[in-house]
C-alpha cells in the first residue's frame, strides 16, 4: 500500500506546488520573463502569517487573508517600480529585456531575503497551524489536519482562479494581454493595469501558499528557494506561460518526486526536479502542453 | 574598417588601459597595506574580479546570461581538492586539471544550451549550478559532503599569494583583450547584438558561443582552484547561488560588457562588504538595492557613468552603437 500512500501525498504536494507555480506561469505568459524573486513572494507570505499569529496574537484564520494581501501588495509594487521598462522602450537598452528581468528579479530576491534576515533574524519560526490535530491515518495514508486543510484550500483557490480567468471580464483581459499585448491595447484593454493585476494575483497566490505551508515548513529567510525551484520546474514542464499546463505539471511533479525519493534516492531528491527542468528545456522547450515558444 | 568598428576598437583600447591602470595600482598596494588580514581581503576581492571577468565574457560580450559562475568556481576548486584527496596529486597537476576540467565541462554545457536564450538559458544554467552543488554536497563518501576538503597551500606568504592572484588576473585581462580585439571579439559582439544576423553573415555561431562558454568556465574554474589553495578549504558553499548573485552585482555595478567595469565592481563591492561588516550584516541588502537601482536607472554601470561625457563627444552621433 506504499504506492497509494505515495500517490496521495504526491498529489497533495502537487496541489501546493500548483498554488506556488501558477502565478509564475501567469507572469511568464504576459511578460515572457521569469520572476527570479517568486520564491520571496512565498517567503513574505509565510512570514506575514507567522509573525501576525505569533507576535500580534492574531487568529491564524485572520492572518491567512492578511498574508495574501501582503503578497498581492508586494506583487503590485514590484510591477509598478521594476517591471515597467520591460514594455516601455526597452529596445534601446544595452541590458536587453531578458537580461534586465533576470538582474532585477535576482537582485530583488537577494534584497528580500537579506532584509528579512536582518529584520526578523535568520532563525526559523514555527508557525501556528490552522487546526491542531495529530497525525491520523486515512486507510493506508498518513495525514495531518493542517496538510488536509492546506490541500483543500489550495484546491479551492485553484478552481477559483480557473473560473476567474475563464469567466470574469478581468480574467478575459488577462488572456487577451497574454496572447497579444498590442492587439489587446488596440481593443481598448489597459494592458499596463492588467499587468499590475497579474503581478498582484501572482504575489497573492505565492504568499498564500507560503502561509498555508508555514506550519509544515518553519519559515526561515531562505525558505523561498525551494518553492521557487519547484515553480521553475513546473512552469517549464507545463509549457512556459500556460496556467493549465502549470496546474497539471505541478500534480505530475508532486507524484514523480514522491516516488523518486522513495524508490531512487532521498539524498538527490532536490536535484531530480532540476534534472527534469534541464531535460525539458533541451528537448521540449515548449513544455508538455505549451505551444512552441523557444525563440523569445 | 567601418566607423562603428573603429569606435569599438578605440573604446576597447581605452577600457583595457584603464583596467591595466587598476592592476598597476593594485600591484603597488602591498607597499602600504601590510597586514595579513587586509591582504587576505584583497586576495579574495581579486578572486571575485576573476569570476566577474569570466561571467562578463559570457553575459556582457556574448549575450549568454549564465547563472553558473559560482558553480564553476566550486567545480574547479573541487577538481584540485579531489585530485589531492584521492590521488595525492601535486598542485602542479591539480590546478591545470581544474582549468582543463572546467573548460571541457563548460564546452559541453555550452554546446548543450546553445539554442537557449534569455530566461530559458538562465533557468538551465541555474539548474545545472544547483544540481552540481547538491551532488557535491550529498556525495559524502567521495567529497566528504558539507564538511569540505582540505587543500594544500602553494606558499606561506600572503604577499606571494597576492601577486600570484594579481598576475593571473593580469594574464586573464590581457588574453581577453587580445581575443576581443581580434576576430573572436567581433564575432562575439555580433552574436550578442543580433544572432540571426550574425549567422546569416556566415559567422560560425555554434563555435564562437561554445568557445565563450568554455573560456568563461575555465576562468571561473581557475579562480576557484586558486581560491581553494589560498583558503585551504573547499566546500559546496563556494557554489551557492548567493555567490553568483554577488558576481552579477559586481559586474552590473561596475559596468557590463567592459573590461574595467567587472574589475572595479568586484573590488568596490567586496571591499565595501568587508567595511560594512562592522555595521552588522547589511552588505547584501545594500548591494542588492544598488544593483536594482543600477539596472533600472544606470544600466551602463560605473564605467559607463565615468566615460559617458567623453564618449558622447567622441561618438558624434554614431547611431546604432550600443553603449
Amino acid at each position: 500500500m506504499l504506492a497509494l500512500d505515495l500517490l496521495v501525498n504526491g498529489l497533495i504536494f502537487g496541489l501546493f506546488y500548483a498554488l506556488m507555480a501558477v502565478g509564475l506561469a501567469m507572469i511568464f505568459g504576459v511578460l515572457k520573463v521569469v520572476n527570479f524573486a517568486h520564491g520571496e513572494f512565498y517567503m513574505v507570505g509565510a512570514y506575514t502569517y507567522v509573525l501576525l499569529a505569533l507576535k500580534l496574537d492574531i487568529s491564524p484564520w485572520a492572518a491567512l487573508p492578511l498574508a495574501a494581501v501582503a503578497g498581492a501588495g508586494l506583487g503590485w509594487l514590484v510591477e509598478r517600480t521594476l517591471m515597467r521598462p520591460l514594455y516601455s522602450g526597452y529596445a534601446s537598452w544595452s541590458l536587453m529585456k531578458d537580461e534586465y528581468a533576470v538582474v532585477v528579479t535576482f537582485g530583488l530576491s537577494l534584497l528580500l531575503i537579506n532584509v528579512v534576515d536582518k529584520v526578523v533574524g535568520p532563525y526559523p519560526f514555527r508557525g501556528p497551524a490552522l487546526i491542531e490535530t495529530s497525525r491520523f491515518s486515512l486507510g493506508p495514508v498518513m495525514l495531518n489536519g493542517q496538510k488536509l486543510i492546506a490541500a483543500g484550500l489550495s484546491l479551492a483557490l485553484l478552481v477559483g482562479l480557473a473560473l476567474f480567468i475563464k469567466r470574469s471580464l478581468w480574467g478575459r483581459q488577462i488572456q487577451a494581454v497574454a496572447q497579444n499585448r498590442l492587439g489587446a491595447s488596440l481593443a481598448g484593454i489597459d494592458a499596463t493595469r492588467t499587468t499590475s493585476l497579474i503581478f498582484a494575483i501572482s504575489g497573492l497566490l505565492a504568499a498564500l501558499s507560503g502561509a498555508l505551508l508555514a506550519p509544515l515548513i518553519n519559515p526561515a529567510p531562505d525558505v523561498g528557494a525551494f518553492p521557487a525551484v519547484k515553480s521553475y520546474v513546473i512552469v517549464v514542464l507545463g509549457g512556459m506561460g500556460s496556467i493549465w499546463g502549470a496546474m497539471a505539471a505541478a500534480l505530475l511533479l508532486g507524484v514523480l518526486e514522491a516516488f523518486f525519493a522513495v524508490y531512487v534516492s532521498y539524498d538527490y531528491r532536490d536535484a531530480f526536479g532540476l534534472l527534469i527542468l534541464i531535460l525539458v528545456l533541451l528537448f521540449r522547450p515548449q513544455g508538455l502542453m505549451g505551444e512552441k515558444g523557444r525563440e523569445v | 574598417m567601418t566607423g562603428a568598428a573603429n569606435l569599438w576598437a578605440n573604446r576597447l583600447r581605452t577600457d583595457f588601459r584603464a583596467a591595466l591602470a587598476v592592476v598597476v595600482l593594485l600591484a603597488l598596494l602591498p607597499a602600504v597595506v601590510t597586514s595579513p588580514y587586509s591582504l587576505g581581503i584583497l586576495i579574495v576581492s581579486i578572486y571575485f574580479a576573476m569570476l566577474a571577468l569570466g561571467w562578463n565574457l559570457l553575459a556582457g560580450f556574448t549575450g549568454q546570461f549564465s547563472l553558473a559562475p559560482a558553480a564553476f568556481a566550486m567545480l574547479g576548486a573541487y577538481t584540485t581538492a579531489l585530485l589531492d584527496y584521492h590521488l595525492k596529486a601535486p598542485l602542479a597537476i591539480g590546478i591545470p586539471a581544474a582549468v582543463i576540467g572546467t573548460a571541457l565541462l563548460g564546452l559541453l554545457l555550452g554546446r548543450v544550451v546553445l539554442r537557449l536564450k534569455g530566461p530559458y538559458l538562465a533557468l538551465t544554467t541555474l539548474s545545472f549550478a544547483e544540481i552540481a552543488r547538491v551532488v557535491v554536497g550529498n556525495s559524502y563518501e567521495f567529497t566528504r559532503g558539507d564538511q569540505g576538503l582540505n587543500v594544500p597551500t602553494l606558499f606561506e606568504s600572503r604577499v606571494g599569494y597576492y601577486y600570484l592572484f594579481l598576475a593571473v588576473l593580469l594574464a586573464m585581462l590581457a588574453g581577453l583583450y587580445r581575443l576581443l580585439r581580434g576576430r573572436a571579439g567581433r564575432f562575439w559582439l555580433a552574436i550578442r547584438d543580433d544572432e540571426t544576423g550574425a549567422e546569416s553573415r556566415g559567422i560560425d555561431v555554434v563555435r564562437y558561443k561554445a568557445l565563450a562558454f568554455a573560456l568563461s568556465c575555465a576562468i571561473c574554474g581557475l579562480a576557484g582552484s586558486l581560491y581553494g589553495t589560498f583558503s585551504q578549504l573547499v566546500s559546496p558553499e563556494l557554489g551557492l547561488l548567493m555567490q553568483t548573485g554577488l558576481v552579477i552585482s559586481m559586474v552590473v555595478i561596475g559596468g557590463i560588457g567592459t573590461l574595467t567595469g567587472p574589475l572595479v565592481g568586484a573590488l568596490l563591492v567586496y571591499l565595501a562588504s568587508e567595511w560594512m561588516r562592522g555595521f552588522g550584516n547589511i552588505q547584501m541588502i545594500v548591494f542588492a538595492a544598488v544593483v536594482i537601482v543600477f539596472a533600472r536607472f544606470f544600466r551602463t554601470g560605473l564605467w559607463g557613468l565615468a566615460t559617458r561625457p567623453r564618449r558622447e563627444a567622441a561618438a558624434g552621433g554614431a547611431a546604432g552603437v550600443k553603449p
